[in-house]
């Protein structure tokens, strides 16, 4: 890949005693749409407003194309945002709004009128110009702030929550704006949320933080696959984790027994297996099968239906092991027609062996 | 206006509500019995004739026409219309970077501490802070005595515009940059944020998104200035030497002089006019909707 346009450099902030971001090294590439994602307070937002230059980091060097930034302030810089509240400034109206950072560079009138009208119709809002942003819905707000952040051209875009104030059949419709745009400019979009599905469906890359730690990077389809570590596989959510003793190891498994049952997880190369030790692996849900009698696969447990959650044709059961060890699986509609799941009912939970994943060692 | 036309579809319910009313009473009373009456008892009054040193009551234009005829009732009304608006563009101006230093700087318990301090000064009397000034001001005065080591002065500030300017600025001082440290501090931060982040400098966002964001209590301020400084007696009086006089001055000059309490009232009518039209100009200025 070329030259990262973003490099953060052991970057570390402390606000007094508290810190915000912990050593952190992240590298992020021309035109990729990365998500920064963790519960609040993780120091995903702080992250971001040290791109912008409203922080200053306490160590380390964030660098963009090559340059140190670390004494650029956020005026002098070309990282338009996209804010949570959005900062629509009221005194000024829509096209007013949009016009504002070219105004600060000092554009003519004509000119940069003509630009804030051209985005405004870009994003479908251009018979509002003229209207007070007061007078408008929240998905049409939020794309007078896109115009307004993108009207100066920038190489990177930067999203603080944008979405969050939406409502949820908005979330998706403005997602597919927020994508289909970030493909057509071929810029860097940085997206900062707490919400996984819009990381996941948005990102080509995303960065899961807590407690200012980078805890993984990666593309979404293997942070779903391949936690990191525990902390991942838990954020994540649609993960089964299951925790137990080492019994047995060949070349390529390991036989674990664990409270629920004993389970055969595959061995990666180079790793060790003691016999003895504790490992921990997980399961996506969406890998999980169910069947109504024991099914021949050699890890299975017979759990007691617990609850049921739809969303459109995916439907999540929650389910239920003698032992109480939960268990998630995500299951077509279609599918689960086959077998009877009424709460109470016991569903055989099994999944296949090349499915497991085990996580690495917890940090101490 | 789409919703007003969608209420009056509505059938109405045209019954009084005792409740709110039963409440809403003891306000509309006071404000007849100590403002409105006065205040149409002094209009009326501005028609009553003076006669062997008694007032008559009567309705004559003669007062209006004698005062408003004179040159010196309108020397006085333009020398306090201009003290006032000097005054409050000086404590605009003067009130605001401190302001903008306890919204902005300052954090949450400093600046409760800063607004309980610029209290403090209300609970004296303004007339012993006027004569405070005195010991400062006068020839021989705190200041002068500096200023000799120097080699300079004696300045006469005392019985000047200079001194009526002081006393206006310790009467509305303190409480301008209470508005508008309350209406600085409103300010969503995020705005500011948002005015760095498109390039606007820390100079320029001042003016180009605080000032905008404050306005309204920027204006409130400035309006209490010109009220209080408008119709203030103790400082162009005291401060300022009563010479030219202002128009409180002109007030208790009048009523003094042969018991003239009508053309006194026309004064205090002609000053009331006044206020009104600027306070409702001000509060129009200040929430004046955006042209769409």
């Amino acid at each position: 890949m070329s030259d990262p346009l973003v490099e953060l450099d052991n970057v570390v902030k402390r606000f007094g005693e508290f810190t915000a971001v912990q050593p952190m090294n992240l590298e992020i590439h021309k035109g990729e749409f990365l998500a920064l994602m963790g519960s609040s307070g993780c120091g995903k937002t702080t992250t971001l407003r040290m791109l912008a230059g409203l922080e200053k980091p306490s160590e380390g060097e964030v660098r963009l194309a090559g340059r140190v930034m670390n004494d650029v302030s956020a005026s002098d810089r070309d990282t338009p945002m996209v804010w949570q509240t959005l900062a629509l400034f009221p005194f000024l109206n829509v096209r007013e709004n949009v016009e504002f950072g070219l105004k600060m560079r000092g554009m003519a009138a004509s000119e940069r009128r003509a630009k804030a009208l051209d985005w405004l119709d870009r994003l479908g809002i251009g018979e509002f110009a003229e209207r007070d942003v007061a007078l408008l819905s929240g998905g049409q707000r939020q794309r007078v702030a896109l115009a307004r952040a993108l009207v100066t051209e920038p190489e990177i875009l930067l999203l603080d929550e944008p979405l969050s104030a939406l409502d949820a059949h908005l979330v998706i419709r403005m997602q597919g704006v927020l994508t289909k745009l970030q493909r057509e400019l071929g810029i860097t979009f940085v997206y900062v949320t707490h919400s996984q599905s819009e990381a996941f469906a948005m990102a080509d890359r995303v960065v899961i933080m807590s407690n200012g730690v980078v805890e993984q990077v990666g593309a979404p389809r293997d942070i779903y696959r391949a936690p990191a570590n525990r902390f991942v596989a838990e954020f994540v959510g649609r993960n089964n984790i299951l925790t137990g003793k080492i019994k047995s190891s060949s070349q390529k498994e390991i036989k674990v027994e664990t409270s629920a049952g004993n389970f055969t997880v595959p061995k990666g190369k180079g790793t060790t297996a003691t016999t003895g030790d504790q490992l921990s692996f997980v399961i996506a849900a969406d890998l999980v099968s169910l069947t109504g009698s024991k099914p021949k696969t050699e890890n299975a447990v017979a759990c007691e239906v617990i609850s049921e959650e739809f969303v459109g044709s995916v439907v999540t059961l929650y389910l239920e092991a003698p032992d109480g060890t939960e268990f998630k699986a995500q299951v077509q509609q279609r599918d689960l027609d086959k077998v009877n799941a009424e709460a109470g009912k016991t569903l055989w939970v099994n999944w296949a062996t090349k499915h497991a994943h085990v996580l690495p060692e917890a940090r101490a | 206006m789409a919703d007003k036309k969608h209420e009056s579809t509505k059938p109405v319910k045209r019954s009084i509500d005792i409740y709110a009313l039963t409440w809403r009473m003891p306000i509309i009373i006071w404000q007849f019995l100590f403002f409105v009456g006065p205040l149409i008892f002094m209009i009326a009054m501005s028609f009553f004739l003076v006669e062997n040193y008694r007032m008559v009551e009567a309705f004559e234009m003669k007062n209006w026409v004698k005062m408003l005829g004179r040159n010196y009732f309108w020397d006085s009304y333009f020398y306090t219309l201009g003290l006032a608006s000097a005054a409050t563009v000086l404590a605009t101006v003067l009130a605001f970077p401190a302001s903008y230093a306890l919204a902005f700087k300052m954090s949450e318990t400093a600046r409760r501490w800063a607004v309980f301090f610029l209290i403090i000064p209300f609970f004296t009397s303004y007339l012993v802070r006027t004569f405070s000034w005195y010991v400062i001001l006068a020839e021989s005065g705190v200041i002068n005595a500096i200023l000799s080591y120097v080699n300079l002065g004696p300045y006469t500030m005392l019985n000047t515009k200079f001194g009526t300017m002081v006393g206006y600025m310790t009467l509305t001082l303190p409480l301008v940059i209470i508005l508008q440290t309350l209406s600085l501090s409103q300010i969503d931060r995020n705005l500011i944020g948002a005015a760095h982040n498109l390039g606007c400098g820390r100079i320029r966002t001042v003016f180009t998104v605080i000032v905008p964001l404050a306005k309204v209590g920027l204006i409130i301020g400035a309006v209490f200035c010109f009220i209080l400084s408008f119709g203030d007696f103790v400082s162009p009086y005291y401060l300022g030497g009563s010479k030219p006089p202002t128009l409180p001055i002109m007030i208790i000059d009048t009523t003094k002089s042969g018991q003239q309490w009508p053309r006194a009232a026309v004064v205090a009518v002609m000053m009331m006019v006044t206020l009104f039209s600027v306070a409702f100009a001000a509060i129009a200025l200040a929430y004046r909707k955006r042209s769409q």
